[in-house]
């Protein structure tokens, strides 16, 4: 197997979860393609020493997490702005329109499938100020401090933010229920 | 919801969501961009790539030139001092010539609107004088000097 061969392997492998990292941070799929693409540049220059390191997934994760927060940092004077504009009650843009059924059939599989596709789109449909701290919570496991430390504001704008996703996160699911 | 059991909730229901998928023109992309990269000449890439021997001779550069600064501080030091001096000594020149010109040109304008135009008559009074003066000179020594002697 060549480099180039090896390198695509490592790529397939870990794709998925870089452009997750990248895609729920930023709620953009054409910027988190950018950022993937250059997350995996900065593994091929160091391919040699992490193509088969078992840490090799973590570096990843942690390079596309910094890379998203970065990318985000250019427009942070922005997110901030409309951050103190936004209301209390901003909600998801996209909505759930399944409502499921509790049962084990194939439909309901099907349909919390599609919930959780929903899911999916009610999160990078959150505002920038409140998904950002909400996927560094329950994504990237970070505590609220870190969170703070790292986004630059407050702890207690950190907590209403995240409190606030939360809370619109929930009203889409009882909604689809 | 009490906001520990909303944490629980939203921490349930989100970890339960499979990754998003990879869009399929990441792959080619990612590929093309390596290619791109490892075609580039190894100086314009970045330096923890570099290779070893490279990565030794810049760090070496680095600090002689580092050390080639601290050496020549000093004399670079008074280099800086004297032209400071030659610079001060320049500024006071300049200025003494800024002054001579002031001078020049005041006297130049004094001579252009007051002295120009009389002195023509004051050189003829001059000339006058001297002749009257002449005259008077000649006329007692005939007076004077003419009756002695005889």
């Amino acid at each position: 197997m060549t480099d180039a061969d090896a390198f695509e392997a490592f790529v397939r492998a870990h794709q998925d979860m870089v452009f997750a990292t990248a895609v729920r941070l930023l709620g953009n799929v054409a910027e988190a393609e950018d950022v993937a693409q250059t997350v995996f540049l900065k593994a091929f220059e160091r391919f040699d020493q992490i193509g088969s390191s078992p840490a090799a997934a973590g570096w990843l994760r942690t390079v596309a997490r910094n890379a998203s927060l970065n990318h985000l940092t250019r427009y942070r004077s922005r997110w901030r702005f409309f951050s103190e504009l936004a209301g209390a009650e901003a909600e998801p843009e996209a909505a759930y329109e399944t409502r499921l059924v509790a049962d084990s059939s194939p439909a309901h599989a099907f349909e919390r499938a599609e919930a959780r596709g929903m899911l999916e789109q009610a999160l990078r449909g959150l505002p920038e100020h409140q998904r950002v701290p909400l996927v560094l919570f329950h994504f990237e496991e970070m505590s609220y401090e870190a969170i703070a430390s790292t986004l630059g504001v407050s702890l207690a704008k950190v907590k209403t933010d995240i409190h606030r996703g939360r809370e619109a996160l929930r009203r889409q699911l009882h909604g689809s229920r | 919801m009490d906001p520990a059991d909303l944490e629980r909730l939203i921490d349930r229901e989100l970890r339960a969501l499979p990754p998003p998928r990879a869009p399929r023109t990441l792959l080619p992309r990612v590929m093309a961009a390596v290619r791109v990269s490892a075609d580039r000449p190894w100086y314009a890439r970045a330096w923890l790539t570099w290779p070893a021997g490279w990565q030794v001779a810049s760090v070496l550069a680095l600090l002689a030139t580092a050390a080639g600064a601290a050496v020549l501080w000093p004399t670079l030091q008074a280099a800086v001092n004297a032209l400071t001096f030659v610079a001060d000594v320049r500024g006071d020149v300049a200025e003494t010539a800024r002054d001579v010109e002031v001078a020049t040109t005041a006297v130049s304008v004094l001579w252009r609107t007051l002295l120009a135009p009389v002195v023509p008559y004051a050189f003829g009074l001059v000339f006058l004088m001297c002749v009257a003066c002449a005259v008077f000179g000649t006329a007692l020594n005939h007076l004077v000097f003419g009756k002695a002697l005889r």
